[in-house]
């Protein structure tokens, strides 16, 4: 187990570290930041002195080292699009609305989809599973981006019941909750429905049945406890999908959390932003996805041992 | 039982009556409040730097509470004293400017009257290390001194004719309290800055909104018709429309394609007074300097001919190209730069334009023939750059169009897409081999936009490399005489016009969409980065 847990660990930082690469070479390949934060008519001292300030003119093995060097300490700079905010502290700051936002959706998502799938697979091929079919169909063929704003004018613009956009009252994460939670609802209510039906299939179910145990005992106590483990391990991707997946929601709300930030920093070319913003994205879905494999190991003793 | 009921009815009709009249006095007073609090919202693109330290960012927007020396006339765009100078003068030959403050001006909060020592301790805030600002660079160079407490002069090592743009136009010099920064340092400019203007800073949401209340009794006499005004930075072009239909906001920027959605949709479209931004399309390299170095050699390009850059311009249909882009209050640019506002501007040009530039097919296919086109070129393929900018959509479409007339036309071109920043850099590393869309904005006086654009003097990567023009804007730089001046800057536009040296398009108005139910009106000049100013103007319904 521990062997397992160290492997993983292992893997976590050396991919950890492969982001690192790419995050810099990117950042390198996206046009000079002289271009983004000296002004048009900057003079060539200007630029000089930019450059040798922020070591522009050190090979790129240095700079990418110098970088790692801070990155580790958790130091990606200060914004140059918010003067005077630390990089990664301004993320972190951005961390607590995104976590709101994103806890809302997955509430959202597991109340919705669980019941959805469940009363999907149990009544296979009748309306319920025919609507529920659809409506997972919708939710994948839609991008997010298009539903939120479809979202903003059917409540905002038209019926007047919640506001545009912003951040605020818990009016303000409803749309944005939902535009994020559509597609995880399609995702999760078709795996809970997959797994259900392969469960009540089982031989067991059919011996409860026989039994004598009611319907109601058989969905709830028998098949879906162990129907759900497929759906709770789907779980840890559905909590890192919604939080990178606010990337595109947070600018279209303009809820200003870390997916907003994301955005904004590349619009303005705030490179420490950009880079913080992104390994703290890397760090949430390689914690995500840890817990998911140690949720495996709970859950598949033969994990454990192998 | 009778005593009972009657007392039961009595205070049941006292009750009502006491509770129908607080709720008058109730309903009135929040009518009131509500009036009192009334919230003028505007929604624009986020800023390019979002701090309350103006000389850290590049200057697309000043803080309304902030005032410069130099101020604009909302409807003529000329310089005024409607800011913090009360007047000013300046030397013969144009190298010492003095300015005269009111002696009225006050900073709010009570951090005093507005004085000479606040200019100057603002200009050397302006110039810090840490400044961002477009146009400073010159400032760098200036020596200021506070002549007495309302009197303040600024030498210069050469001669500076347009010094006033600085101040008004571009606004390169916000002033800050000294008092407050004496009381409480930078701290306390970052968190709620003292201004002198008719608007008091509220606070901030970082990334969301920045607030400001009016002043009653402002010392300049302007008195907004509202409490206070909200702007909100939203990024994405449809939920500021959805903001402006729902009523979230008063105001809001949209691309021109929205524009027409909304104004379909019963809102109102507000243009400045002025020309807000000129557009151009712009031949990269020095292809007019016949002795170009290896690296900065643009002679190979197809463009290095003047027939074929007379052919380019000629393949446009402009007045077709400029209403798809641009729609109301547009106006067709004979030369870059050249501004019937300021000097140099040249009517003869003007009136010459349709003759040498209009969209001409025959002639197009003639001078492609005299040129050899495509045959005789190593190069015949001509690159246009796709990309975007804020406050600039229009210039990935403007490539399209350009494109599409140039394909008419048999003239061989490749899109290339890339963001500002890439061009930029190739840009100033001479590595550019390509056609690339380019604003000017504010629109700069003539005798900046055309050195920083066409010639080697004040931006040499952008210079195009005619020997004669950098002549004259050497010439133009040591000139003083205001005749002279003007006669060199004719001179170098009508050089610039007779060599097909760029791809003209437009002087374009800056534009806000204003809710209908809730704006009658609201004039501005267009003058500032933003295009938008003048906020206390906003006239409610």
């Amino acid at each position: 187990m521990l062997r397992y847990l160290s492997l993983r660990v292992a893997s976590s930082l050396f991919a950890l570290l492969i982001i690192s690469m790419i995050v810099f070479s990117l950042s390198q390949l996206s046009g000079s930041p002289v271009d983004a934060l000296l002004p048009d008519d900057a003079t060539h001292e200007q630029i000089e002195n930019f450059v040798r300030e922020w070591g522009l003119d050190q090979p790129l093995w240095k700079q990418y080292l110098t970088f790692l060097g801070n990155a580790v300490q958790g130091d990606f700079g200060v914004s140059l699009k918010w003067p005077g905010e630390n990089a990664m502290g301004f993320v972190m700051d951005r961390m607590s609305a995104t976590l709101k936002l994103g806890g809302l959706s997955i509430l959202i998502t597991v109340l919705v989809a669980m019941p959805l799938g469940i009363a999907s697979a149990v009544y296979k091929g009748s309306m319920i599973d025919k609507t529920t079919q659809g409506f997972a169909l919708l939710g994948q063929s839609m991008p997010n981006f298009w539903l939120g704003i479809v979202l903003i004018w059917v409540f905002s613009v038209w019926l007047g019941w919640l506001p545009t956009s912003g951040m605020g009252s818990i009016a303000h994460l409803v749309l944005p909750a939902v535009a994020i939670a559509w597609f995880q609802i399609s995702a999760l209510a078709r795996l809970t429905r997959s797994s259900m039906l392969e469960v009540l299939d089982a031989e067991y179910i059919k011996l409860a049945r026989v039994k004598g145990a009611s319907e109601w005992a058989v969905v709830f106590k028998h098949a879906l406890r162990n129907a759900a483990v497929v759906p709770l391990t789907y779980f840890g991707i559905l909590a890192a999908s919604i939080l990178t997946g606010s990337v595109v929601i947070e600018s279209v709300y303009s809820y200003p959390g870390m997916g907003w930030v994301a955005i904004e920093a590349i619009r303005g070319r705030d490179f420490p932003v950009v880079q913080a913003v992104i390994i703290a994205y890397a760090v949430i879905y390689m914690l995500s996805n840890l817990f998911v494999d140690l949720l495996y190991v709970v859950v598949n003793p033969r994990i454990r041992h192998g | 039982m009778t005593y009972t009921f009657n007392t039961f009815i009595r205070r049941t009709s006292r009750a009502v009556t006491v509770a129908s009249l607080a709720g008058t006095i109730l309903g009135s007073a929040m009518t009131g409040a509500a009036q009192a609090q009334e919230t003028v919202v505007v929604a624009v693109s986020p800023l390019g730097a979002d701090s309350n330290l103006y000389w850290t960012t590049t200057g697309a927007f000043i803080l309304p509470s902030l005032q410069t020396l130099v101020g604009q006339d909302p409807e003529t765009g000329k310089y005024d004293n409607s800011q913090l100078a009360e007047s000013w003068e300046h030397n013969e030959d144009f190298t010492s400017w003095t300015f005269r403050l009111h002696p009225e001006a006050r900073f709010n909060d009570d951090w005093g009257p507005v004085t000479s020592a606040d200019v100057v301790h603002s200009f050397n805030l302006h110039i810090g290390d840490d400044a961002k600002l477009s146009g400073i660079s010159n400032f760098r160079e200036i020596e200021v001194t506070a002549v007495d407490e309302h009197t303040v002069r600024f030498d210069m090592p050469s001669p500076e004719p347009n010094f006033l743009f600085s101040h008004a136009g571009r606004g390169s010099l916000a002033i800050y309290s000294k008092a407050q920064f004496d009381a409480e340092g930078i701290e306390g400019y970052e968190t709620a800055p003292a201004g002198s203007g008719p608007f008091k800073y509220v606070g901030r949401e970082t990334g969301q909104s920045i607030t400001f209340s009016t002043i009653a009794d402002h010392w300049s006499g302007v008195a907004p018709e509202f409490d206070a005004i909200e702007f909100r930075w939203v990024s994405e072009p449809s939920t500021r429309l959805a903001m402006l239909s729902a009523g979230e906001a008063h105001a809001v920027t949209l691309p021109r394609d929205l524009q027409d959605d909304a104004v379909e949709a019963g809102q109102t479209v507000l243009v400045s007074s002025e020309g807000a931004m000129q557009t151009t399309m712009l031949f990269t390299g020095q292809f007019l300097n016949p002795e170009a170095e290896e690296n900065r050699d643009a002679r190979t390009y197809a463009w290095a001919d003047k027939r074929i850059r007379e052919a380019m311009n000629r393949a446009l249909d402009r007045d077709a190209i400029l209403e798809a882009l641009y729609g109301e209050g547009v106006r067709k640019l004979p030369v870059y730069t050249m501004d019937p506002r300021f000097p140099g501007y040249s009517e003869e040009l003007e009136a010459r334009f349709e003759e040498a530039y209009g969209y001409d097919p025959e002639r197009v296919a003639e001078l492609l023939e005299e040129a050899g086109y495509p045959d005789n070129f190593e190069n015949p393929k001509i690159p246009l750059v796709v990309t975007s900018l804020a406050g600039n959509p229009e210039f990935a479409q403007m490539a399209e169009l350009v494109q599409a007339y140039f394909d008419v036309a048999g003239i061989q071109t490749e899109m290339r897409e890339q963001d500002w920043a890439t061009g930029n850099t190739a840009i100033r590393g001479f590595s550019a081999d390509f056609v690339t869309p380019m604003r000017n904005a504010p629109v700069r006086p003539s005798a900046l936009g055309v050195q920083i654009f066409f010639t080697s003097e004040a931006s040499p990567h952008l210079d195009v490399g005619d020997p004669e023009l950098n002549r004259l804007g050497a010439a133009l730089v040591a000139e003083t005489d205001p005749q002279k001046r003007d006669a060199t800057l004719e001179h170098m536009f009508t050089r610039i016009f007779d060599s097909y040296a760029h791809l003209p398009m437009a002087t374009v108005p800056a534009s806000v969409v204003v809710n209908s139910d809730l704006v009658e009106g609201w004039t501005f000049p267009g003058s500032t980065s933003s295009g938008l100013s003048h906020f206390e103007l906003i006239d409610l319904k």
